[in-house]
């Protein structure tokens, strides 16, 4: 199991760090198990579909909820059937312990101090003029702790689109922010933000492709027609924040935009087929662009990049580009969003809705204030207004794809 | 209300009884329909300004003017209602006719599924309304500014449309399934074999003339054959009418009286504006058919 190899050596700098990273390690053992019997693990990761959960409460409110036990169990309930979820958002560290007798109950209580800073997100994802849905969402605040100048948090945030069917984007959701975390722990450098984002893609393609020869998805529309499903892929973007960077990793047509200062500044560039140096690199590997409604790989794949499409391999790469961008107080938000926003509404355009929807809301709106989360997060009410706008605004201006938009505030102090 | 009164009274009419062909009457009631369908629009459109300009000098809508809506809407509602009930009893005597009603243009015809209009497209027709009513405000909606009509979707309404939208494709897709089998038994053994039998007499000469017509023998056995095709066509309408009409008043239960009443504006509208091009065109392709023919 994967999560053995969290016993790897790492040189603790002090014993401080060195007890949080057993603590992380104890954590992960129990992540390991909890994730083995999937459907059990209420108390540990909990997904939730978001939409299912929101039909009786606002999108932003049901993610405020899942830190709720309480919350989270009539969620669940509700969910008894649950069908396709599409999003996960999960919290590790506001997680009840396992048991009252729990040997590791104590190292799982969060220390106040620890929490540097709030992440505050909205995120919208809808099937839109599609008849089948295939973007999935992942978000992850504090998905671990990395030495990064002290303690700091990471939060992730993950948009998939898939193709051929949703389970590749789907599976993304389920497992790569955990690839990640895995790849991040293990290695301890901050100069290894490439090398752990490849890694953790390039795990990713192997494990969809593993999956597809082993498991059939159970509410997958593909199962029938080819059991392999070698021909069913997904765009990743991913983003994690730091307190002082944002790692960017894509694979993919799938973008990440930042905001600064009322500017668009894309930390991501599509892989699209007829990109020069994506061209050549197809070429180079034997592989031919054919024009078939737009630039296709094998006049197949509209991108260049993609988890999974093992029939396309290695024309179609999973190798994600990373960037690494320093945070500045300019900074107004970050959005990550599927080509159902993009191909539609230009980044520009993107940036000013939601900075001014940031910016608007943050005075007016008292509701977004700290005091209604649940122990320190808080799915922010303008960011989720902001992320609905922009999704609004795609369906508006005729966008026929599927829709899911991330938005992350990334202002300093609100 | 004279119109009113004239589609009860069709509806009330057992079909098939008199001397008037199923479909003439049906054909009736629905240009009846039709005729309440463009007063309900006209209502609504009404009642729609004046809700925006109470709201527009009083800030607040007022609760009179909910009420007003909701019952308005009931009523336009319990006309669909109406239209779904009249199609069953008639599909009970000629499923036939409504899967191909010809009192519907050719145009509107292309479009049909199973009989009428594809579930799912309710959800376009919401978002593509919504979509022009948000481009219309998109300053005021950035600053956190209600509008009030289909901009205004909240995250919860937007998510329970995506949640329905996902359900009714699952539905349609099954009833679709189910109408594909309904189609593939129109060559199953006792069809292919009727076929055959029927064939053979008329080759043989043994009906000679009135074979043309089924032949007296087989007329029987051509009924009782067909039958249960029939019937197996007739279950499938009924279940594409059900959706339709569930789809229907769910959209209008995640929407706000105000936005419900746009919703049934932009319906009605496209309904009757699809239905009068189509009528258009036919009359035209007619007319251009008539005249080649003459000068033939």
């Amino acid at each position: 199991m994967a999560e053995i190899e969290t016993s790897s050596p790492c040189v603790p700098s002090s014993r401080a760090a060195r007890r949080r990273r057993m603590e992380i390690r104890q954590f992960k053992y129990v992540a390991g198990v909890d994730t083995s019997s999937d459907s059990e693990n209420g108390r540990k990761r909990q997904k939730i579909d978001g939409y299912t959960a929101s039909s009786s409460r606002d999108c932003e409110n049901a993610v405020a909820n899942c830190y709720s036990d309480g919350e989270r169990h009539r969620l669940d309930t509700e969910n008894g059937k649950s069908e396709t979820k599409k999003i996960t958002i999960s919290n590790e560290f506001l997680i009840q312990p396992i048991s009252a007798q729990s040997p590791i109950r104590s190292t799982l209580k969060v220390e106040p101090e620890v929490f540097n800073e709030i992440p505050k997100f909205g995120v919208a994802s809808v099937c839109g003029r599609r008849r089948d849905m295939e973007d999935a969402v992942a978000i992850h605040p504090s998905l671990c702790r990395k030495e990064d100048g002290g303690t700091a948090k990471l939060h992730y945030y993950g948009v998939y689109d898939g193709h051929g069917c949703s389970h590749v984007a789907m599976k993304c959701r389920d497992r790569l922010h955990e690839l990640v975390k895995e790849e991040l722990e293990n290695h301890e450098s901050s100069m290894e933000w490439k090398n752990a984002m490849e890694r953790s893609f390039s795990r990713m393609d192997k494990e969809v492709i593993g999956w597809n020869e082993t498991v059939v998805g159970a509410n997958c529309r593909c199962e029938l027609q080819t059991p392999d499903c070698d021909a069913v892929g997904s765009t990743a973007v991913v983003a994690v924040v730091t307190p002082n960077k944002i790692i960017v990793a894509n694979c993919g047509d799938s973008r990440a935009v930042l905001c600064r200062n009322g500017k668009a500044v894309p930390l991501s560039s599509d892989h699209k087929p007829d990109r020069p140096d994506e061209l050549l690199r197809i070429q180079a590997a034997g592989g031919r662009v054919i024009y078939w409604e737009g630039p296709r790989v094998l006049g197949v794949l509209a991108m260049s990049r993609a988890i999974g499409d093992n029939y396309l391999k290695p024309f179609v790469s999973c190798e994600p580009e990373v960037t690494i961008t320093d945070r500045t107080a300019e900074d107004d938000c970050l959005i990550l969003a599927s080509d159902g926003l993009w191909d539609v509404v230009s980044n520009e355009m993107a940036c000013v809705v939601a900075r001014t929807c940031l910016r608007d809301k943050a005075g007016a709106d008292p509701s977004s204030s700290p005091g209604s989360d649940v122990a320190g997060y808080n799915s922010d009410k303008a960011c989720s207004d902001a992320s609905m706008l922009l999704t609004k605004l795609a369906l508006a201006k005729h966008s026929t794809d599927n829709i899911s938009v991330v938005v992350v505030d990334l202002r300093r102090d609100t | 209300m004279s119109i009113l009164a004239n589609s009860a009274q069709y509806m009330a009419s057992v079909p098939g009884r008199d001397n008037t062909p199923e479909r003439e009457t049906f054909r009736k009631f629905f240009d009846c329909w039709l005729s309440q369908q463009n007063q309900h629009l006209d209502d609504l459109i009404t009642a729609s300004t004046h809700y925006q300009q109470n709201t527009t000098t009083h800030s607040t809508p007022l609760e009179d003017d909910e009420t007003l809506l909701r019952s308005l809407i009931h009523r336009v509602i319990h006309h669909y209602e109406d239209y779904y009930r009249a199609k069953s009893t008639w599909a009970k005597h000629d499923v036939l006719a409504m899967l191909c009603p010809s009192w519907r243009s050719s145009l509107e015809d292309a479009f049909l599924w199973i009989g009428g209009w594809r579930p799912t497209m309710a959800f376009h027709l919401l978002y593509s309304k919504s979509g022009l009513q948000l481009e219309d405000r998109l300053a005021d909606l950035i600053c956190g500014l209600s509008t009030g009509d289909l901009a205004d979707l909240s995250p919860t309404q937007l998510a329970q449309a995506d949640e329905l939208q996902r359900r009714t494709v699952r539905e349609e897709k099954e009833l679709t399934g189910k109408l594909a089998k309904q189609q593939e038994r129109v060559a199953d053994s006792s069809m292919v074999e009727l076929s055959h039998i029927a064939t053979e007499l008329i080759r043989s000469g043994q009906t000679s003339q009135n074979a043309a017509g089924g032949g007296g023998l087989e007329d029987g056995r051509v009924e009782s054959t067909l039958a249960p095709k029939e019937e197996g066509l007739e279950e499938v309408l009924a279940r594409a009418d059900d959706l339709r009409l569930r789809t229907l008043k769910a959209v209008i239960e995640i929407l706000t009286p105000i936005q419900a009443v746009h919703f049934l504006i932009a319906a009605a509208e496209l309904h009757q504006r699809l239905h009068e091009w189509g009528k258009q065109r036919d009359a035209k392709q007619n007319g251009a058919a008539g005249g080649t023919d003459q000068t033939l």
